[in-house]
């Protein structure tokens, strides 16, 4: 028998066996189903890549295959929210599913707004995909979970806040030789503040002499969007070792530095002043720029460096319809202070922001096992490498590894390395059920701040003292 | 009586339908407004007050700045508007080769969803990228960044809305001048009046009822402005641009403080109609008791 001869019947008989597998899957899937054929089950989420994904690709072949038809409504950031939030709060069952941002999950979860998806499933058996497993997930899925372990929502992107470079620009031999003599350096990533405000203000200042379109960094500075408010406290403030807000959630809730807290400390005080000083030399769109903008500017080649969010540094990376930095990005660890990455690796502290989503089950809505069907059958291992590439997201441990993705991944820089190898040392949004609200009441003392009508220890003392106020308020603070 | 009662059937499913989507709403944010709500507090439950949210808005130092920055606003644009909307109108009355393309051409914001004409209109002044910076820079040397400088945001915004709603303004003051009689107009011409005189003294006492509806319309849409302002600055730099509709937006939906923010709404509904009122006690009620 040949050696071609061999590989030929293997092949045939793997592929009989996985058409045998795969017909068993859809025969699973089609019999699960049966009962809800005709139900349209409807979502809520952000209009991002990975829910466009699921809209365009996902949903269509979850009808083809069940019967069972899925509405996706994609639409903005905030009106997701509103809309979600209102339907759960009148009981109203409008949506079956519901984008649960990582930093929301807590507040959802206090307000009992959705249904425990290990229970429900284990209550079902009937309803138990073959191939769905809890253990599939990575770490991320932890922030969907209670203090026992039942998972509330299944994961469906997650990135990191990444920093962001232009190779091309790193690798310039001129424009290296120029920045070794202007610093005495060697043109690298930063790893410290310092380092990265010296190559901001050379690539500024390089721009500038060569009246090119092209600034240091980027600053997601908007003066009247909360965008730049999560920059400070998501990617900027841990890095100078200011976590959770600055707020002690173990020391009554303090945030001021008089009562425990850390919010209008001397580290907080030192990282928005190094932040406004990076603004200050990022391109004039900064303080008009949200997380989309930021991707924009940095899609543009308008910027040497900077903290780009993970859904924005796959397109910008990737996809040459958008980007004009396509191949010619990497990325790092954010610069960090002294002592900042040990806190993290000793699991007390983060550098920086874990970002992500997953899809809820509201306890309103009215066609709870065709959702659960269709919640498990986004979350199957053999979905995931096609929707990785198509909308750069990891959620499953098993994706890194697919040929697919580990191709992509050199695209991207080394992006999934990133988050598979030093993801543990970011983090989600802290575990508050007040997010929004003292976000939003201190969010227009920190416009202020970044307009300059208020210097930065005068702005954050306010800020402290208004979070302070507002968590009385709510009755978390005693 | 037939016609009465039938006049009251044919009534009926309007006044149901306003009962129902207007009175009641309302009566509920009246009563939401004397509790203290947060869903998201340790306490989620609607708890009584009194009055204590009507007292804290005298001291809410936001709440004062974004009322004084909404009439600033309402001021300047109805203003603008009513004037700019004026002369276009009279510039319609008048022949002139292209009218019928430049009226149509001048209506096209009308249709235009606010949230539309906001992205439009930051696209077009976002800095290094909108067409407005970039001309105001190579042909004048300005540097315009609406998210630095508060002036710059607040006239955008003044700008826009002027130039979205003064077509409204100009049909409505084109029907109030078409039909206006000419005999007066010909008598004070005969009788030596010049232009002014008779813009003062005949034109405008004419059209005040339209204008004052016009105005009337204008300043309530303008109080309550929120997705233009919310697509363009999100109320910033700071809060240069937090109008009162961006604030109670702000209060209600992200921060979902319920309570709070319907006494917020209570009281804009309130001044609102008092300003309406004031405008009507001084411009029509003298002339109504006249006549």
């Amino acid at each position: 028998m040949s050696f071609a001869f061999k590989i030929g019947a293997s092949a045939l008989a793997l592929t009989v066996a996985a058409t045998a597998a795969v017909a068993d899957g859809h025969a699973w899937w089609q019999k699960a189903a049966e009962p809800y054929q005709g139900v349209t089950i409807r979502g809520v989420t952000e209009s991002s890549p990975p829910s466009l994904y699921i809209r365009e690709v996902l949903a269509p072949q979850f009808e083809e295959l069940t019967g069972i038809r899925v509405d996706v409504e994609t639409t903005s950031w905030d009106q997701m929210f509103d809309k979600g939030i209102k339907d759960m709060e009148a009981g109203t069952g409008i949506y079956d599913m519901v984008y649960i941002e990582q930093d929301i999950i807590y507040s959802y979860l206090a307000r009992d707004f959705l249904t425990n998806l290990t229970a429900f499933l284990a209550d079902n058996p009937d309803l138990q995909a073959p191939n769905y497993d809890e253990g599939n997930f990575t770490t991320f899925a932890d922030y969907f979970k209670d203090a026992d372990g039942n998972l509330y929502g299944v994961p469906m992107e997650a990135f990191l806040k990444v920093y962001l470079y232009r190779k091309d620009l790193f690798g310039d031999a001129d424009i290296q030789a120029a920045f070794k003599e202007k610093t005495g350096r060697d043109l690298v990533p930063a790893t410290t503040h310092d380092e990265y405000s010296e190559i901001a203000q050379f690539f500024t200042d390089y721009g500038k002499e060569n009246d090119l379109e092209l600034w240091g960094t980027t600053a997601q500075a908007h003066t009247g969007h909360v965008a730049s408010w999560y920059e400070y406290y998501e990617s900027v403030a841990p890095t100078f070792g200011v976590y959770n807000w600055g707020i002690d959630a173990d020391n009554n809730y303090a945030a001021s530095v008089a009562n425990g807290g850390a919010m209008n400390g001397p580290e907080a005080v030192e990282a928005m002043t190094w932040w406004l000083s990076m603004r200050d030399i990022a391109p004039p769109e900064s303080p008009a720029s949200t997380w989309t903008e930021v991707g924009t500017t940095f899609g543009a080649g308008r910027a040497a460096q900077g903290l780009v969010y993970g859904e924005n540094a796959g397109w910008i990376a990737a996809d040459d319809s958008k980007s004009l930095v396509v191949g010619k990005v990497g990325v790092a660890l954010p610069p960090l202070a002294d002592g900042v990455l040990d806190a993290a690796e000793a699991g007390e502290g983060y550098i920086g922001y874990y970002d992500g989503g997953a899809f809820g089950m509201p306890h309103s809505s009215k066609n709870k096992e065709a959702t659960a069907l269709f919640l498990q059958f986004i979350a199957q291992n053999e979905v995931q490498p096609d929707w990785a590439v198509a909308a750069p997201r990891v959620t499953h441990t098993a994706t890194y590894d697919d040929p697919k993705v580990v191709a992509f991944n050199e695209e991207l820089g080394g992006y999934y390395d990133l988050i598979r190898d030093k993801g543990y040392l970011f983090a989600g949004a802290p575990a508050y059920p007040f997010h929004a609200q003292v976000r939003e009441a201190t969010a227009p003392i920190f416009y202020q701040i970044l307009t300059g009508d208020l210097g930065v220890q005068d702005g954050l003392d306010q800020m402290a003292t208004a979070a302070e106020s507002t968590l009385t308020e709510l009755g978390y603070r005693k | 009586m037939q016609s009465k009662r039938l006049g009251w059937i044919f009534l009926a499913p309007t006044l149901v339908i306003l009962f129902f989507f207007g009175v009641l709403p309302f009566i509920y944010v009246v009563y939401v407004s004397f509790h203290q709500w947060n869903p998201f507090a340790v306490n989620p439950e609607m708890v009584f007050n009194g009055a204590d949210n009507f007292r804290q808005i005298v001291f809410d130092q936001a709440f004062l700045n974004s009322l004084g920055v909404t009439v600033l606003f309402v001021v300047f644009a109805v203003l603008s508007e009513l004037i700019l909307g004026y002369f276009l109108a009279q510039a319609f009355m008048r022949d002139f080769p292209g009218k019928a393309i430049f009226r149509t051409i001048h209506t096209l914001p009308l249709i235009v969803a606010p949230i539309i004409v906001g992205s439009v209109w930051k696209l077009m002044t976002t800095p290094s990228i909108g067409i407005i910076p970039h001309y105001l820079d190579e042909w004048f040397g300005i540097t315009m960044n609406i998210g630095t400088s508060a002036t710059a945001a607040f006239a955008t915004i003044v700008i826009m809305d002027v130039w979205h709603w003064t077509p409204l303004v100009t049909l409505t003051l084109i029907a109030a001048l078409v039909s206006l009689p000419p005999d007066p107009f010909e008598q004070a011409q005969i009788d030596g009046a010049g232009k002014r005189q008779i813009f003062w003294h005949i034109t405008l006492p004419m059209i005040a009822p339209a204008v004052v509806a016009t105005v009337f319309i204008r300043l309530m849409d303008a109080l309550r402005t929120v997705d233009e302002v919310w697509m363009l600055t999100g109320g910033g730099p700071g809060s240069a641009t937090r109008f009162v509709g961006v604030h109670i937006f702000k209060e209600v939906f992200p921060k979902t403080n319920y309570g709070y923010g319907s006494t917020i709404s209570v009281i804009v509904l309130y001044l609102t109609i008092v300003v309406c009122w004031l405008l009507y006690v001084t411009m029509l009620a003298p002339r109504n008791k006249k006549d």
